[in-house]
């Protein structure tokens, strides 16, 4: 039957161009990013003033919330298809196609979570092209890519304070006495004409000021259990941490964070919120070499001590020798200091101590 | 001891449900392209109209209910009306109850149309686009010509748009591809596969039958009997207007007019009525003896394959006007399945028809290919015998003197063997005598033979046959007249030929002691020795033998012819009734289990199913009501109720009377 040859090197002819198609179809690249959150209940967010938010990350991501994951496929050569970029998030498997990817990319947005408080990998991101009818595919490599940090939650744990005050504390926490240079800003009525910045002026076309940090500015250390027990546990310690970082900055404070076995925060980011819940979202540190426990993420710095700091408040789940010589070190200095302690574990510290469940908000 | 193993049951992978609604598109547009073809070429209407319509609602009712569950009842529907299909093309095939057009596709097209509405996963639709590749192969038995490619391409782009679907589907990916990329594929695809039809060159590989195309039938075509208009060969008298009378005194006109449409594996001459006696211009056949026989053939009832046999190949024949019921071929024959009322082979093996061949009619043949190659036949003996002990095929009674001298003139120097001296004298014949359809009448009184060759000189191919045979049999050697059409167009690529009235032919064919009758053609303009041979070209004669042909009629038709077609009807009927008595029981299991079903229980029941429905997750079959209880991220106190009566029904028995049941229900709504 001379009509089923026909048909038989059509077919066959359809695989050898679905070939040819596929071998076309290649030069496509894919990635992940966050675009975007739907804040949960409770999220920092919703109560961040304008002027801090715009100094952090583009897109903040707090624990609880919910992200907005871009798939994105890029074709550089023009116009090709089909694709399909996967990947997965924590448990999340994410996953989009698209039959006809244009040369200014085609994307995708995908809303996962709520998430944890950590690091944000795209995990096993893969890259899938093939011809139309499915014959030949080509997986591109699976790649790890880390897309952000959810960071820790927190509040203020002491009485809050107007919202406009708190942006001047944060801003300008002092333009006057102190010997440190703090920075610039614009004339306001009542500022002593001495702290005119004639050159800034000039430039500007208006009044700048010199602000100096305030004498005795507080620099406050808050030292972070270094092994935490559960998981549940080390997010309660980071978001105790981050709301006793952020009174202390509201209040025109410095913070260092610690723990043993890991560097401290940059002393020039002590005024830096984001830079602190940075630091926090990546903590624990490292644990000491084979311990249990998670990947770590802080910058490891073995034997470091304690930074000099002139209070300090210690968040334990557990007894920790070296923190409690630090806070010695510095009550003997004259430093105020005081701990958290997250669960029952018991503390011989003569410290005073507040305990706190693994719940948030604090009852 | 060694341990049982338990073998797992083996299952096919399950098949995803296919959710890709351009996807069953196609697998619909692919049956409609073969419903169209079908329609064109088989000239069958009413079933493919029904067909198409029925599909198409059955598509729309398996996209929409593509998730839900198999009901029990519309299987039980379904699978009856798949019998109820068999019963039609049972009956149409073998009773003609519905016309017998088409039967095995009406079949196919009927089985799709039910199915159609059973179409939930890719696997199923798969089903269906194959069965549409077969309806579309059945109309490809009846496809003549070109444009029937276009068709086929038409569905093989169906086919390429469901693949295309379906994994773009899967992909996750909406059904937008780049255009001019895949337009430029396709074109190219198909392009190449054109191509690749056209050039690619043949093996030459022995073919191998038997095939069958129909299922039997038993009915008596009807229709007016007429002159058969066959001009060259003048038949009367005989119901199915073949009796064994030709006169070389009169001749008609030669039409242009299709006769017959041959699919055949080899161009050959289709052979017809054969002639042993000739007297006063007329040629008739002196045995009217005959053999009964089943419209079905094998091969055990006809002759051994001839000696040297180089292989068989395979006719189609679709008659396309009335003819005389005799059964033209390309002799000798393999296996022959003719649907007709009955068969009779007659003394010089011509199978013929008690009816005429009507127009539409199909019948098969697997016919030998001997090895007539001259080197084969030189190294025959002369001989001297009349076969099969009929001298009819020595008498040269009516030959003149004269011309019995010219055969000798002519034979003289070319007598080292009998195949020399046939190919001299139809080398002669060839060169010294003009074709010619405008010869006119033979004068009254004068033999044919004489006056074609001292007179008129030129004549057509039975005035050439007609002569040779004569003359052979006045050298002593046996020969008759053997009748039927020339190859007509044959079409090598699309393995076919159209044979046209002007085809119709006379040739000689001569007995040789170890090849039986070989045929020879005296008329000018064609190949002396008429010796059937595969063509050199592999479209028309390498792997397509190899693939069975449609094998669908071929058990049937054996069990026709042993007689036991007759249990079928019966078979069908019984297995029809056992699957509804299977379905009933199981019904009637469920019903009672119900009954017996404790007062509350089943009401229970449906509320648990509709909480957890209103819960938006179903408890899984391996989860206990108490472990879904606690899976589930609530602390609706109307659940841990239902889940303590649940519990106490099914562990200790006690089921909660139905009025407790309707005040869970009503705090439910």
């Amino acid at each position: 039957m001379a009509w089923l040859f026909l048909l038989a090197y059509w077919i066959v002819a359809l695989v050898v161009v679905s070939l040819a198609y596929a071998l076309w179809n290649r030069g496509l690249t894919g990635g992940l990013a966050i675009v975007g959150t739907e804040s949960a209940e409770g999220s920092p967010v919703e109560d961040l003033p304008e002027r801090i938010l715009g100094s952090g990350p583009k897109v903040p991501v707090f624990e609880g919330d919910r992200i907005e994951v871009t798939l994105r496929i890029e074709s550089p050569r023009g116009t090709r298809g089909p694709a399909r970029i996967s990947a997965s998030i924590g448990t999340a498997q994410l996953s989009t196609a698209a039959g006809l990817v244009r040369k200014e990319g085609w994307e995708e947005v995908q809303v996962v979570g709520p998430v944890r408080r950590g690091r944000v990998d795209a995990r096993g991101m893969s890259l899938e092209r093939g011809d139309p009818l499915g014959f030949f595919k080509h997986h591109g490599p699976r790649v790890e890519s880390e897309l952000g940090l959810v960071l820790p939650r927190f509040t203020a744990l002491a009485a809050r304070p107007h919202v406009r005050e708190l942006e001047a504390s944060a801003a300008a926490p002092r333009a006057g006495s102190g010997t440190e240079m703090f920075g610039v800003r614009e004339y306001r009525p009542g500022d002593p004409l001495r702290r005119i910045h004639w050159r800034s002026s000039a430039r500007h076309g208006e009044l700048i000021v010199r602000e100096f940090e305030p004498p005795g500015v507080q620099t406050l250390g808050i030292f972070c259990d270094p092994s935490p027990p559960t998981p549940d546990a080390a997010d309660q310690i980071a978001r105790l941490a981050a709301s006793e970082a952020w009174d202390c900055l509201r209040t025109g404070g410095r913070v260092v964070l610690w723990a043993p076995g890991a560097e401290p925060s940059a002393p020039s980011e002590s005024r830096s919120l984001w830079a602190l819940l940075e630091w926090l979202a990546r903590y624990p540190g490292p644990h000491p070499a084979g311990s249990q426990g998670e990947q770590a993420d802080l910058p490891t710095r073995w034997g470091g001590q304690a930074p000099r700091v002139s209070d300090a408040i210690a968040v334990l789940a557990t007894a920790n020798f070296e923190i409690d010589d630090a806070l010695e070190t510095i009550r003997l200095r004259g430093g105020a200091v005081r701990a958290w302690v997250v669960g029952d574990a018991k503390m011989d510290s003569a410290v005073s101590t507040q305990r706190a469940g693994l719940a948030w908000p604090l009852p | 001891m060694a341990a049982a193993v338990k073998l797992p049951r083996p299952r096919l992978p399950a098949s995803p449900v296919e959710n890709s609604l351009e996807g069953r598109a196609f697998v619909f547009s692919g049956f409609a392209v073969s419903v169209l073809a079908v329609v064109l070429y088989g000239e069958d209407y009413i079933v493919p109209a029904v067909g198409v319509g029925v599909a198409a609602a059955g598509h729309v009712v398996s996209y929409r209910e593509r998730a839900g569950k198999r009901g029990l009842r519309r299987q039980i529907l379904l699978a009856g009306l798949v019998f109820a299909s068999l019963g039609y093309f049972l009956a149409d095939s073998v009773g003609a109850f519905f016309g017998g057009v088409l039967p095995q596709a009406n079949f196919a097209i009927l089985l799709v149309a039910v199915t159609s509405f059973d179409l939930k996963t890719r696997r199923n639709c798969y089903s269906s686009l194959w069965i549409s590749l077969a309806i579309l192969y059945l109309a490809a038995v009846y496809a003549w010509d070109y444009p029937f490619g276009v068709l086929l391409g038409l569905w093989t782009l169906c086919l390429a748009g469901f693949w295309a679907a379906s994994n773009l589907r899967q992909m996750g990916a909406r059904v937008v591809l780049p255009v001019p990329a895949v337009a430029t594929a396709l074109i190219g695809a198909l392009a190449l596969g054109v191509a690749a039809f056209i050039a690619i060159p043949q093996p030459s590989i022995d073919p191998n039958g038997p095939v069958v195309v129909s299922l039997p039938n038993y009915v008596g075509f009807k229709g007016e009997l007429e002159n058969p208009a066959l001009p060259l060969i003048q038949l009367s008298g005989d119901p199915s207007g073949a009796t064994g009378t030709l006169d070389l005194h009169f001749r008609g006109r030669l039409g242009d007019a299709p006769v017959m449409y041959v699919r055949t594996g080899a161009p050959a001459y289709w052979r017809g009525l054969v002639f042993d006696t000739y007297h006063d211009g007329v040629w008739t056949a002196s045995n009217r003896g005959f053999t009964l026989l089943q419209p079905y053939v094998p091969s055990r009832l006809l002759p051994p394959a001839p000696p040297h046999n180089l292989g068989t190949f395979v006719q189609v024949f679709r008659v396309l006007r009335p003819l005389p019921g005799v059964i033209s071929a390309a002799y000798p024959l393999q296996t022959l399945y003719a649907p007709v009322s009955s068969l009779r082979e007659d003394a010089y093996g011509t199978f013929r028809t008690p009816d005429l061949l009507r127009p539409g009619q199909i019948y098969s043949v697997v016919s030998y290919l001997p090895n007539l190659s001259p080197e084969e036949l030189s190294q025959d003996p002369y001989v001297f015998n009349a076969p099969d002990e009929n001298p009819a095929y020595l008498d040269a009674s009516s030959l003149s003197p004269r011309a019995l001298a010219l055969a000798q003139g002519v034979t003289h120097d070319h007598s080292s063997n009998q195949f020399e001296l046939v190919m001299a004298l139809t080398g002669y014949l060839q060169q010294t005598f003009q074709y010619t359809q405008q010869l006119g009448h033979v004068p009254a009184g004068r033999d044919p033979v004489d006056w074609f060759l001292f007179d008129a000189k030129k004549g057509y191919c039975e005035q050439f046959a007609t002569a040779e045979v004569m003359m052979l049999r006045g050298l002593g050697i046996p020969a008759r007249l053997a009748t039927g059409y020339a190859t007509g167009d044959y079409n090598p690529v699309l393995d076919q030929s159209i044979v046209r009235e002007h085809d119709a032919h006379a040739w000689v064919e001569v007995w040789f002691q170890n090849h039986g009758w070989v045929p020879f053609d005296p008329t000018p303009g064609v190949s002396g020795l008429a010796a059937t041979q595969f063509p050199n070209h592999w479209a028309a004669g390498g792997i397509a033998r190899l693939i069975p042909h449609l094998t669908i009629g071929a058990p049937m038709a054996v069990l026709g012819s042993l007689g036991a077609l007759a249990v079928v009807p019966p078979a069908v009927v019984i297995a029809l009734l056992v699957t509804v008595l299977w379905a009933w029981l199981r019904t009637r299991r469920r019903w009672a289990a119900l009954r017996r079903a404790s007062p509350g229980e089943s009401e229970l029941l449906r509320l648990y199913e509709r909480a957890q429905r209103r819960l938006g997750r179903r408890r899984a079959p391996p989860e206990t009501p108490l472990e879904y209880l606690h899976g589930i991220p609530t602390d609706w106190v109307l659940l841990e109720e239902l889940t303590d009566a649940v519990n106490e029904g099914a562990y200790a028995g006690r089921w909660p009377e139905p009025s407790r049941v309707r005040e869970l229900e009503r705090r439910l709504s």
